[in-house]
């Protein structure tokens, strides 16, 4: 880790009623999670749908309360604050959606969508202070600045994640929380996005938490990568060291199971791993216990804390490595 | 076994077609799987249900081309002569298993339905058969699941589901159509593996259609790219991966971040495809091609064979270098 960090969060912890056949469930969607963002830093946040990583996008936004825990930003607790400070951090940490189509309101003109956090802050002074903002902002994603006039049917989806993009760097953010950004796109689109966010990354000095189940992606746009699994953070590590020697038995079934594009190197078959538990039903010691090759008596009783292993600012969460 | 020769799909009025599969020819051989490659609107859904005979109606149609499985073509039967006739033993699974399965009835019964359609049994025989079918599928616990509704499975157990239910038929030809696009890479490579061995065991050919070069990569024998309705290359896995000819495959390899980890930035192809129907003349890559020349803009690139089963549709292909 380098920089000023300025988005430092501890033991965070979400959960959600949810009713199943009758019964009453409380399913701990983020479970104690910590982490801490440099100024410039990408974070990659990388795991199987259900492990936590959206819930924790969206709390760090404010679109979800968090049961306990602290998000500090730039010096500042957020959790608790009032109004004021609640503006600050929604102006002040931004998000990129998955489905633009979904995100991005049909029936408004793509300026206005891309001015309205802006617009609600009270940030333009004049009417062509406004328009200016939006044309250098649509013309900092790539996009000619006649496109504000435009509606999103009118627009690719390419086209439309770029303006997801835009509304989220105006006014002026310090952070991104990107959840899947290039999931829904074709590889040659999710190219040109993907260098587009590295653009922006190195110009406004932003930084990043890029959430997204995809670890070629992952280890494309960010310097550190933490693996969740069932609400915690299993393995945290700089990008190369996660990717290239995994050590959690979950993140080398990962990485493994990414389909490489080459002929030579086929892996169906070699891996058999099950299915994630049931979130109403976490098992009492490690969550990945259960399909655990390296599992032992401990993990079925003792789940592991997260502890710092090795170089590269390694940290880990299992009892046998 | 399955031939597919010129198949052109088309759109709008009979008297100005317009085409979003442009006479597309492929041959599918028994225990076979080709993977049909290319991006969102390329037509490879469209190939697919053409070929299964699943168009929907109305909207486009199948203007010219044959599809023939064992010799008989099908483009030209009704799908319930597919079904009496014994020529319909093609099945198809489809990207999202929650939206193919109805909600409200158990799986077993779902199974044991398509089990009677096709081998006319009934009741408890054609139960029994749909847990022997789960048990090929390996999900856990057969006996178990032939009574559970599908919201009580995970995504990867409704996918095998459906696999189940595709194979009640026991098909010749299995269509899978981006089977494992909405899985986790835990699950995918599951998915992946359960077909592989499917074909093998069953002597089954699959038709294989995704966005993703790295799934082809692991599945595939063969493989055909397709770009704008049309095939751009044909190849077996190797060969393609090794030296592709077409500029547009060795763009779409190019621009995946698993073969550029660390790089400061991405290949990217630019530009987007056409619309169908808006390139008159020439190669339809020609508006993003990196090595376009003055003759592909007029002139409709001709068909080469680069060496033996690999075919590019180019007139200037690349010389076929090792990558990287």
């Amino acid at each position: 880790m380098s920089g000023n960090v300025i988005l430092d969060v501890r033991d965070m912890m979400v959960s959600f009623s949810a009713r199943r056949a009758g019964r009453k469930y409380r399913v701990q969607a983020v479970d104690g999670v910590s982490l801490s963002l440099a100024e410039g830093e990408v974070l990659g946040i990388v795991g199987e749908s259900g492990c936590g990583k959206t819930t924790l996008g969206r709390t760090l936004v404010g679109l979800v309360q968090p049961d306990s825990g602290n998000i500090n930003l730039k010096g500042t607790e957020m959790i608790g604050a009032g109004g004021s400070g609640l503006r600050e951090m929604r102006l002040s940490v931004r998000m990129v959606f998955q489905d633009p189509n979904a995100s991005l309101n049909p029936r408004r003109a793509i300026g206005d969508s891309v001015a309205e956090a802006a617009d609600i802050s009270g940030f333009f002074k004049s009417r062509a202070g406004r328009s200016a903002a939006i044309a250098a902002t649509l013309t900092a994603v790539g996009l000619n600045p006649s496109f504000a006039a435009r509606y999103p049917y009118e627009l690719s989806g390419g086209q439309r994640q770029r303006v997801g993009i835009a509304r989220a760097i105006l006014p002026t953010p310090s952070i991104i929380v990107a959840d899947e950004p290039v999931s829904a796109l074709d590889v040659s689109v999710q190219a040109q996005v993907l260098n587009l966010m590295m653009d922006l990354r190195d110009q406004l000095r932003l930084s990043m938490l890029f959430i997204s189940h995809d670890l070629g992606v992952i280890g494309q746009i960010s310097s550190r990568v933490a693996v969740m699994y069932m609400g915690r953070i299993v393995e945290q590590a700089g990008t190369r060291t996660v990717l290239d020697h995994p050590l959690h038995p979950y993140t080398r079934a990962l990485v493994a199971a990414i389909p490489k594009p080459d002929p030579s190197k086929r892996i169906l078959g070699a891996i058999e791993m099950g299915e994630p538990p049931s979130l109403f039903t976490r098992p009492r010691g490690c969550a990945y216990a259960p399909r655990c090759p390296m599992a032992s008596d401990r993990c079925l009783v003792d789940a592991p804390q997260l502890r710092s292993a090795g170089a590269d600012g390694r940290t880990i969460a299992c009892h046998n490595v | 076994m399955l031939s597919v020769r010129d198949l052109t799909v088309s759109v709008g009025p009979e008297t100005a077609p317009v085409d979003i599969v442009a006479g597309v020819s492929f041959g599918l051989a028994k225990g076979e799987i080709l993977g049909l490659v290319g991006e969102s609107g390329c037509g490879k859904s469209m190939t697919s249900l053409a070929v299964m005979g699943l168009l929907p109606q109305p909207g486009p149609r199948v203007r010219a081309g044959r599809v023939l499985l064992e010799g008989c073509d099908v483009t030209q039967l009704q799908p319930w002569q597919r079904v009496e006739a014994g020529h319909g033993r093609m099945a198809m699974i489809f990207q999202e298993p929650m939206t193919s399965l109805n909600p409200v009835r158990r799986i077993g019964d779902q199974i044991a339905e398509a089990v009677r359609v096709h081998e006319g049994i009934s009741g408890a025989a054609a139960l029994v058969r749909a847990r022997e079918l789960l048990e090929l599928v390996r999900l856990p616990d057969p006996k178990m699941q032939l009574s559970a509704y599908p919201h009580q499975l995970s995504g990867g157990q409704r996918q095998r589901v459906m696999i189940a239910i595709a194979l009640a038929c026991r098909p010749q030809v299995l269509v899978a159509d981006e089977p494992t696009t909405a899985l986790d890479v835990t699950i995918q490579v599951q998915i992946l593996g359960l077909l592989r061995e499917l074909c093998n065991r069953l002597d089954m050919a699959i038709l294989f259609i995704t966005h993703d070069m790295g799934v082809i990569a692991q599945l595939a024998d063969r493989v055909a790219v397709m770009y704008a309705g049309r095939i751009v290359e044909t190849a077996a896995v190797d060969e393609l991966f090794g030296k592709p000819r077409h500029h547009y495959t060795r763009g779409l390899m190019d621009c995946m971040p698993s073969r550029n980890s660390g790089a400061r930035r991405l290949p990217t192809i630019s530009g987007q495809p056409p619309l169908p129907g808006s390139v008159a003349a020439g190669c339809v890559f020609a508006l993003r091609c990196a090595a376009v020349r003055d003759e592909c803009r007029v002139a409709t690139p001709p068909r080469l064979e680069a060496s033996q089963g690999h075919e590019v549709l180019c007139a200037f292909p690349l010389a076929g270098g090792e990558l990287p």
